[in-house]
């Protein structure tokens, strides 16, 4: 009786010593460019840590009992043990218990850490139309081809669509709002560190909610600059807006040109 | 089989007088399958077809007086006709939602053929939206009714000892709503716009050229209602039909898994069929409950859309959490461990089922405010769930646990499933979530819950009842192979999909960053793995039902009520009427019995 | 003979369980359908909160609602009729409900005309109008439908005292479709 409960104790306390060595060092989350990015990395390593041991406790109890408590037939009854109280009543405390760790921390914390200031060093509008993106820089500068935004900045982004529900989301920042119609969402991110999209897939900003046909190219480039740069991207972009910006914006990238064409039509009528 | 081709007559006999009445009345522009003759079409369509199918003989002749007329010999065409026997209808369910999980699986398959390169090579982007929607909705179906209709019909009425369903034909009714619903649903991208995945957000859904849209609307509204009656039948069978003896309290746990499920279903799918009335009528009527210009908006059909869709997933998986939980009940040779406790979680899960709706919509731009209290309230989910899983382990801890096919399905239902809520607590907390929804870290999640839970319960219930349904021994050897197969083939094919999420990679995607190629590749690898492991399973039941060597009454030696009568059971279920006279899992206490079969049962009646 | 008990054991227990089950299908059925109306009531308030047209046929409004009322009433009367044996006073109480039923319907599509005129679905006012009293109205059609067939099986002599389920059943329902039009009547007009 004993024994068993320390077999059991000691597979447990290795799997789960492994297990926090395997989540706390192989980080699945890749580093991310935003100080929002690193709330949610933490939160995410915090849940796997908190994760672990009731896994492996459920693994060692799963494979314990298949392995110790075996039979071949159908001829002989265990014990009948119909319930517990104390066993219950155990379990219960432990789940709650942990059930409000984890919605202190990492759930108020990190709600606190992403929403908690409302305030911003700049703002950019978003528009999300059927598929393209249109950032409008404070100077009224616009791009549809590549979103340059200054490190070490709070940034707010307004958010909003012209036809159909789409979901700003840039990987590398951590954080995704969706463009709905009619309305206007918000999204603040404070950049810690400069990046550039042709180092990391992850910089780039890439509708996330399903909106039709050309939904998965619905992307454009990312990058995080020194202030500097910015200032001198942005004054650029304003004195020599690219050739064709507006019309690139109307005219959506398609994979199959028929089925679009009627597509963007249709979503004219409507918007 | 007459009754099926006057019910294919009339069918298509209601869609053509419905074109033709749209034609009319929209003053002969439009076409045979515009917008409201799919509507009209299709409504027409469905009517014509129940009554042909039986409703004329079951409920027509009845309303205007005639006497009823009998149905036919109960030959093997009883399964492809109107049949009010509970375990025909259960068979029905079964054999349907197989076929549909199997086609699913080959929509999954063509996904994953497209989704091993990073560009469109296989399919265009339009293709694969289709492909992508269809193989959700047809999932999401198999998962919602595939358990409950299937072992619900066919086990409920015999494990309370009644001789069928408290409403045979509204239950027939329920089967053989469905194929309609089947033939919607697949028809659907031929008439394009199929492209807004199962969960149909406008405005894509109301803009989207094409009529598909409206003839899946139509389905999912049928299917919803077949689902309703169908959960109105088996809270009303339990209240009411139980044996005499047959206490709340010792009701078997599958009866009260499907219990569980069926007060949701009963409730929460109005919401569904709302919404989708809804598009409908935005798409048809002109009205104005998604159009932004006009004031309508699309919180209100996230909101209301979740508010079904939220606790559907718990219809999914309460059903497999009995059929699982009874499994390892009986493999086990033990009492279900702390059953009362285990009836308040289903209970509770119930309750809060209704109540964490917008966690699906924490990205959404709704009111900051409601994001801390929905996120409090769905992690308080994994607590009445978790005793769920401590029934489980408490159950296996020093029984006998014969390992058979069903047992390793059980036990790798533990497992998977508890993958599948665990990650579900990431999706929970708000900060992780608005970088996790909408990527695969969902659809890893998600998977791991609906196969790892709900399939894993349909599979490991063919397993465990199959010789009670059709009298025969499946090949124990195969099914424990493929038991294994899915159990480790769900982890390879799953898994990594959590690694591509956080890296980047959004779900409804036909192409992707070239950097998550390999992973995907692996992933694709190991979903035809998976998928061929399923001819095991269709080859092993098939080759089984006709040629496996005959089953004894009660194989596993288990205590509940179904076993005590022959494989399959009579017609009537009960040629003895059952008594039951104690709890259904008696195992370890010498001379205790749930139910005694008498004569004298007749006089208590 | 052992079978011949037991069948005639098992019509007996159909025989008790079956009013028991009829009653209870039918209140689950009715919780079901509160659930659908209440998706579109709340429609209404998400979306337009309690605005309202000014040209609202208030008037007419409340003619209906008083016609449905009374409907309820007579309706109740056919059930206690038939349920004490008073067979020709139940017909004529059915067919009384029918016939305010229609009134009601027919009252419904005069608003109606007027409505596509003034606020057509395409407003929001519009869409919230439309939609419920459109499903209220579908309820009521299939209310009177099964009014109709209790009302040809009952001229034809079927139900009795120890059997008038059937009346039960439509007369509950339509208690429940009338019910229904007295939350949406002021979610509507009177807001
Ligand atoms: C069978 C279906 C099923 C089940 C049972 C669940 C169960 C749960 N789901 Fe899941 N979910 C889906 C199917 C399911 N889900 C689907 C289909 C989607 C995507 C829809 C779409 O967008 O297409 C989704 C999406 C989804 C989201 C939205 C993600 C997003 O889009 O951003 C969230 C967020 O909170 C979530 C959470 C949960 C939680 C907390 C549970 C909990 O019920 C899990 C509880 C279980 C456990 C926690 C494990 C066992 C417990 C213990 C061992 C006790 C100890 C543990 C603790 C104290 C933590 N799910
Ligand atoms: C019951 C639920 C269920 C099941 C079982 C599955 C099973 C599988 N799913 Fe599915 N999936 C969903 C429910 C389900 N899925 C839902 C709801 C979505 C969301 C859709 C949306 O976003 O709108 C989704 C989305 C989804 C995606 C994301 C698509 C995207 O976002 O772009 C992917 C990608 O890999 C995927 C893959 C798979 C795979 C590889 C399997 C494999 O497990 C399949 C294994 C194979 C089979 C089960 C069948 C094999 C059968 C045979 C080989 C022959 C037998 C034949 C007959 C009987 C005729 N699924
Ligand atoms: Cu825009 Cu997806
Ligand atoms: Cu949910």
């Amino acid at each position: 009786m004993r024994r068993e409960w320390l077999v059991v104790g000691a597979i447990w306390a290795a799997l789960t010593a492994l297990g926090e060595f395997v989540v706390t060092n192989w980080s699945m989350l890749p580093d991310g460019y935003s100080r929002e990015a690193e709330v949610v990395n933490e939160a995410y390593v915090l849940l796997l840590v908190l994760a672990v041991p009731v896994f492996t406790f459920m693994v060692t109890m799963l494979g314990y009992s298949i392995v110790a408590f075996r039979s071949t037939g159908a001829a002989d009854d265990g014990p009948n043990l119909r319930s517990n109280k104390r066993v219950v009543w155990t379990w219960l405390a432990v789940t709650a218990a942990l059930d409000l760790a984890v919605l202190i921390n990492p759930g108020f914390v990190g709600l606190r850490d992403i929403r908690g200031t409302q305030s911003a060093d700049m703002a950019i509008q978003v528009v999300g139309q059927r598929w393209n993106w249109t950032v409008t820089y404070d100077n009224g500068a616009t791009s549809t081809t590549e979103m340059v935004v200054p490190v070490d900045t709070r940034i707010r982004f307004d958010v909003t669509s012209t036809d159909v529900l789409h979901s700003f989301w840039v990987p590398g920042f951590g954080l995704k709002v969706d463009a709905v119609p009619g309305r206007t969402t918000q999204m603040y991110v404070t950049t810690e560190r400069t990046g550039d999209n042709a180092d990391d897939s992850r910089l780039r900003v890439q509708c996330a909610e399903l909106c039709g046909l050309s939904h998965a190219d619905m992307a454009m480039t990312v990058r995080v600059v020194e202030q500097a740069e910015y200032d001198a991207w942005v004054e650029n972009l304003k004195n020599n807006p690219p050739a064709g910006a507006q019309q690139a914006a109307a005219a959506a990238p398609t994979a199959d040109g028929g089925q679009s064409d009627q597509q963007a039509s249709a979503s004219d009528q409507e918007g | 089989m007459r009754p099926l081709f006057r019910a294919i007559k009339w069918g298509v006999g209601g869609y053509l007088l419905g074109a033709v009445a749209a034609w009319a009345l929209s003053g002969g522009s439009g076409s045979l399958n515009g917008p409201l003759a799919v509507t009209l079409g299709f409504i027409l369509g469905l009517i014509g077809w129940i009554f042909g199918i039986g409703g004329w003989n079951h409920w027509g002749r009845e309303w205007f007086g005639l006497p009823p007329r009998d149905d036919g010999k109960d030959d093997w065409r009883r399964y492809l006709r109107f049949n009010t026997d509970h375990k025909v209808v259960g068979v029905q369910y079964l054999v349907a939602f197989i076929a549909v999980l199997g086609i699913g699986g080959i929509m999954a398959m063509l996904m994953r053929l497209e989704l091993a390169r990073a560009g469109t090579d296989f399919m265009s982007e339009e293709t694969y939206n289709k492909v992508m929607s269809m193989h959700g909705i047809l999932m999401v179906a198999v998962a919602v009714a595939g358990i409950l209709g299937s072992f619900g019909n066919y086990l409920i009425p015999l494990m309370i000892g009644a001789q069928d369903m408290a409403f045979p034909r509204l239950n027939a009714l329920s089967f053989w709503l469905i194929p309609p619903v089947a033939v919607a649903l697949l028809s659907a991208p031929l008439l394009g716009s199929f492209e807004a995945g199962w969960t149909a957000y406008p405005p894509l859904s109301v803009l989207a050229p094409g009529d598909g849209q409206l003839l899946f609307n139509m389905g999912v509204i049928t299917f919803g209602l077949s689902s309703i009656l169908g959960g109105l039948n088996i809270l009303t069978t339990v209240t009411t039909m139980r044996a005499p003896g047959m206490t709340w309290g010792r009701l078997p746990i599958f009866v009260w898994a499907g219990f569980s499920a069926s007060l949701i279903s009963v409730l929460f799918t109005q919401y569904f069929a709302a919404t989708l009335v809804m598009i409908q009528l935005d798409r048809i009527a002109g009205t104005a409950f998604f159009d932004a210009k006009a004031g309508g908006g699309t919180l209100l059909y996230e909101h209301l859309f979740w508010f079904y869709s939220h606790p559907a997933v718990y219809i999914m998986v309460l059903p497999a959490f009995g059929v699982s939980l009874e499994i390892i009940t009986h493999f086990s040779r033990k009492p279900l461990f702390a059953y009362k406790a285990v009836v308040g979680a289903f209970l509770t899960i119930v309750g809060l089922s209704g109540i964490v709706w917008a966690h699906h919509m924490f990205t959404s731009g709704m009111a900051n405010y409601f994001h801390a209290p929905f996120m409090a309230l769905t992690e308080a989910i994994s607590i009445p769930t978790g005793v769920v899983f401590l029934a489980a382990i408490g159950t296996m801890w020093k029984g006998r646990i014969w390992f058979t096919a069903p047992m390793i399905m059980a036990t790798g239902w533990v497992f998977n499933f508890m993958i599948g809520g665990l990650t579900g607590i990431f999706h929970a907390d708000v900060a992780t979530d608005l970088q996790l929804h909408d990527t695969y870290f969902v659809v890893a999640h998600f998977h791991f819950t609906i196969i790892g839970g709900s399939i894993m319960g349909l599979l490991g219930g063919s397993f465990y009842w199959f010789p009670k349904i059709t009298g025969r021994m499946y090949n124990e050897r195969l099914g424990k192979i493929f038991a294994f197969w899915v159990t480790i083939g769900l982890n390879l094919v799953f898994l990594p999909m959590f690694w591509v999420g956080v890296n980047g990679m959004n779900r409804r995607v036909a192409v992707y960053p070239a950097d998550l190629q390999r992973v995907n590749e692996f992933i694709s690898a190991a979903a035809f793995l998976l998928g061929a492991g399923f001819l095991l399973f269709i080859g092993n039941l098939l080759y089984s039902a006709i040629w496996g060597p005959k089953a004894p009454a009660n194989p596993w030696n288990a205590s509940t009520l179904e076993w005590s009568v022959s494989s399959p059971p009579p017609h009537h279920n009960f040629p003895l009427l059952p008594e039951v006279v104690g709890h259904p899992y008696e195992y370890g206490r010498p001379g205790a019995r749930h139910a005694v079969l008498s004569n004298a049962g007749a006089t208590h009646g | 003979m052992a079978t011949v008990t037991v069948e005639a054991a098992h019509s007996r227990a159909e025989l008790l369980h079956q009013p028991r089950s009829n009653k209870l299908g039918l209140w689950i059925f009715m919780a079901s359908e509160t659930f659908l109306f209440s998706a579109l009531i709340s429609a209404r308030f998400i979306t337009s909160g309690v605005q309202k047209p000014e040209d609202l046929n208030q008037a007419l409004a409340f003619g209906l609602t008083c016609v449905l009322l009374v409907s309820s009433i007579s309706a109740y009367l056919a059930e206690a009729f038939i349920a004490t044996g008073h067979r020709r006073a139940f017909l004529a109480s059915t067919r009384i409900t029918i016939v305010f039923g229609l009134i009601f319907i027919g009252g419904v599509m005069f608003e109606w005309r007027e409505a596509l005129e003034n606020f057509p679905p395409g407003t929001i006012y519009g869409t919230a109008f439309f939609s419920l009293i459109g499903l209220h109205a579908f309820h009521v059609l299939t209310g009177v439908l099964a009014l109709a067939v209790v009302l040809n099986l009952g001229a034809i002599g079927h139900f009795g005292p120890a059997n008038s389920w059937p009346v039960e059943g439509a007369v509950k329902y339509w208690h429940f479709v009338d019910l229904m039009w007295v939350i949406i009547y002021p979610t509507l007009y009177l807001f």
